[in-house]
């Protein structure tokens, strides 16, 4: 289900979402002692949020579970908590400061999708959306991204601008965290240290590490759908 | 002035703005405003010489400025008052805060996001987490409608603003190479180093004979007073955390409250409220903790909210005399926003670029700034780095459609990608515009819908710089390219102009309708040109008020106004009276 896991090398440092990524040596937080506390504070509670969801309903977990799950290719631990995060993120009553003037709150956005993928699932497969194995899940999240979801709870939104509303959701939780930092390669927060190494000779720092492999995403990625 | 031109030539990165201390007043290891139990109070019955909605660029150099002339002034800031040791992280995911996250609608053929990238919200405002970019508008900017016959000249010129667009360069303080595009100039600090990942993109456009130039930014590069270096982090859009860049919240209210200006944080103003003969006898609002309402009168009132709060309040404030808004018996109030036309390509290279690191704002070109008629429209943009910090960057791969396994991927492979953005001057139409929704905030007030559409001129000037970039990666030999369409900045929405039929404020900032109440933000721009806005507002606010403080720019009906007894030093006098 998972071939990216045999692909890619293990981490050999710290730990990043599913153990896998490009920089088996690098951990970011082996510089959390140099960054300001205010910084090491906000970073460090990430890695320690934990539930009951509050802001989503006990009804809709399994379905938060599984379309986070699909979206950001999470099929194994260690998990990077989105539905935790996200869920902190609607309880805490944060917004992102518009509304498209055909879509309702993003808060209500979120519920009437994951009514929505229940639906979908139940209609082509007579399963709730959590039951569905990864393929048949991933085939729903491609209609969802092509907005070519209908019926139910669909016909309230705009399916492209709610695609975008959840997608958004995801990325901005799971690229917040430390252990996909790691994944990709990101130095972190160097503050108050800086980094000196930005020219020509030398783009890394003494504390970050190289990649174990290149490859261009752009044609593997190309290649993959045809 | 001989000040800018010793400070551009001989002695750069040696001279100091004239009558502003900011710098001094920093501590030099701590980030946050000091002395702030020491900070001008005002009564709630206290009449003051002016309030001013909004403690951004506009709003912050025009209290800083009057402050100094002996003004009383009390600026209210819906949000909080930052102190960067306190508030801030060096993060992308917590810094969200910073923007206006408050309900909005938006819609129109092409509908603006708004909040994070371009509504501020806090003390400080959108600058906060602005870029850094501050470039100047070019001449010809303000008189397109003569030049190239579309949009609307402005009712004044460069050269009106030149001086204060020295002097403003001398206070943030901007570093960057001499600057060869619309009135050559130089600038006070040279050139922050250039990385790897804007190098890439200046070689190819060298290849296409396109000239890039280091700068311009608000970005300290050497000594200032008690402001740090840049540490090159490259968190520029969360905040600087270092005190190395450009906001208001360093540069101008520092000095400001040192002279007596109060800024009164979490104070969301709900109306501008008129007296019986008709003038602005100061501002209704609540405070953000108690929910309370409270009103601060005061003998003249600046708008500074920006392009959608000013006008949002404007029609907020309407009452009998201006049923449909305050200042709005002509249909202008809320017309003409515009924002920038802000697409990016991203580009893969064989090596690590880490374009984390550095100020994303790094190198940039105006090559393409003015009207060129073989390209088939009006007017042009501007070529600028960008850097986008990983969740931005996933943005980034979104827009392309890809999420999953694909999103990893990309992600994955971020350190190998940099990217080079345009602004295009997108022009002014009556239809793009901020009215009152149904919708209502947390404090009851309707909230702004904000409708905006492109016309073909637009169009056609972001597909071709789009071109433009994709060719420059191509020279740079980049193996392969990432498009996203996007927006950036927001200016117009209560225009100045040359009568009350085209425009909600005169040259001097005053509203047509209402003699004492003056707009002094982003709001008033008729055009935008393809420069990063910031540097145009403050130097705008920096004109107005030494026009107050000569006198030109007064309340014309009532000459004899409390502002004019103070500026003529009768203050002492005229308190007594009260």
């Amino acid at each position: 289900m998972n071939d990216e896991s045999a692909e890619l090398p293990r981490q050999r440092r710290g730990i990043t979402p599913q153990m896998v990524g490009r920089f088996p040596d690098f951990d970011v937080l082996d510089t959390v002692d140099q960054w300001d506390p205010v910084t090491r504070e906000a970073v460090m509670s990430r890695l320690s949020i934990q539930g009951p969801l509050q802001f989503f309903s006990p009804d809709e977990e399994p379905a938060l579970r599984a379309l986070c799950d699909t979206l950001s290719h999470q099929h194994e631990e260690p998990r990077v908590p989105l539905a935790e995060m996200i869920d902190r993120k609607y309880a805490q009553g944060k917004l992102d400061g518009y509304r498209y003037d055909d879509m309702p709150d993003d808060r209500d956005t979120w519920h009437l999708v994951l009514q929505g993928v229940d639906e979908v699932a139940r209609r082509r497969f007579g399963r709730p959306f959590h039951q569905l194995d990864v393929e048949s899940r991933e085939g729903i999240c491609q209609d969802f991204s092509d907005g070519l979801l209908q019926g139910g709870a669909w016909d309230a939104l705009n399916v492209k601008r709610a695609f975008s509303v959840v997608m958004r959701g995801v990325a901005s939780q799971f690229y917040s965290h430390p252990w996909a930092w790691n994944e990709i390669g990101f130095g972190g927060p160097a503050y108050p240290r800086g980094f000196a190494r930005f020219g020509e000779m030398s783009a890394r720092e003494s504390f970050e590490a190289p990649e174990a492999f290149t490859a261009d995403p752009v044609r593997d990625v190309e290649a993959r759908h045809e | 002035m001989i000040r800018h031109w010793l400070a551009g030539h001989l002695l750069k990165g040696a001279v100091g703005p004239p009558d502003n201390d900011s710098r001094f007043l920093l501590h030099p290891h701590r980030r946050g405003i000091q002395g702030l139990d020491r900070m001008a109070r005002h009564g709630r019955d206290d009449e003051v010489d002016l309030c001013i909605v909004g403690a951004g660029a506009g709003g912050s150099v025009l209290a800083q400025r009057l402050a100094r002339r002996g003004l009383r002034i009390v600026i209210l800031e819906a949000g909080p008052f930052w102190d960067p040791d306190r508030d801030w992280a060096s993060d992308e995911s917590a810094q969200h805060k910073l923007y206006w996250t408050s309900p909005r609608v938006i819609g129109g053929r092409n509908p603006v996001e708004l909040g994070k990238n371009n509504s501020g919200h806090g003390v400080g405002g959108s600058m906060i987490h602005y870029a850094g970019y501050t470039p100047r508008l070019h001449p010809s900017d303000f008189e397109v409608r003569s030049r190239d016959g579309v949009a609307q000249d402005w009712p004044l010129s460069y050269w009106d603003l030149k001086r204060h667009y020295e002097q403003v360069e001398l206070e943030l303080p901007v570093s960057g190479q001499n600057w060869p595009w619309g009135d050559p100039h130089t600038y006070p600090f040279p050139p922050h180093p250039v990385s790897a990942a804007a190098l890439a993109a200046w070689r190819g456009a060298l290849k296409l004979n396109i000239p890039m130039r280091a700068g311009p930014v608000g970005i300290v590069n050497g000594s200032f007073g008690n402001r740090p270096h840049c540490i090159y982090r490259g968190f520029c859009l969360e905040g600087c955390k270092v005190n190395a860049k450009a906001s208001p919240l360093v540069t101008h209210l520092p000095d400001a409250i040192a002279h007596g200006a109060e800024v009164r944080a979490g104070s969301m103003a709900c109306r501008v409220e008129l007296d019986a003969q008709g003038m602005a006898r100061g501002v209704e609002y609540v405070d953000v903790e108690s929910g309370e309402h409270r009103f601060q009168r005061a003998a003249a009132v600046a708008v500074c909210g920006y392009s959608i709060e000013t006008p949002r309040l404007l029609l907020n404030s309407a009452e009998a005399r201006f049923p449909h808004g305050l200042c709005n018996n002509e249909d202008q109030v809320g017309r003409f926003i515009m924002v920038q036309g802000a697409p990016q390509v991203a580009a893969r290279f064989p090596r690590e670029m880490r374009m984390y690191k550095a100020p994303p704002p790094e190198v940039s070109s105006e090559h393409f700034y003015e009207t060129d008629p073989g390209r088939g429209f009006a007017r042009g943009f501007a070529i600028q780095t960008v850097s986008p910090m990983p969740i931005a960057w996933a943005e980034h791969v979104m827009a392309e459609g890809y999420w999953g396994r694909d999103l990893r991927q990309y992600m994955r492979d971020y350190n190998h990608w940099t990217v080079l953005g345009v602004l295009n001057e997108l022009l002014p139409h009556p239809d793009n515009r901020v009215t009152l929704d149904e919708e209502r905030d947390q404090f009851g007030l309707p909230v702004a819908h904000m409708s905006y559409g492109l016309s073909d001129n637009d169009s056609a000037n972001i597909d071709f710089a789009k071109g433009v970039l994709r060719d420059i990666w191509k020279e740079a030999d980049a193996e392969d390219t990432l498009t996203i369409d996007r927006y950036a900045h927001l200016v117009g929405g209560c225009r100045m102009g040359f009568s009350p039929e085209d425009s909600v404020v005169d040259a001097d900032h005053r509203s047509w309708a209402v003699p004492n109440l003056y707009i002094a933000d982003g709001s008033v721009f008729v055009t935008q040109g393809s420069a990063n806005p910031a540097l145009t507002i403050m130097a705008l606010a920096s004109r107005l008020a030494s026009r107050i403080a000569g006198g030109s720019a007064l309340p014309v009906r009532s000459r004899a106004t409390a502002l004019t007894r103070t500026l003529r030093g009768e203050r002492t006098a005229a308190t007594g009276a009260r």
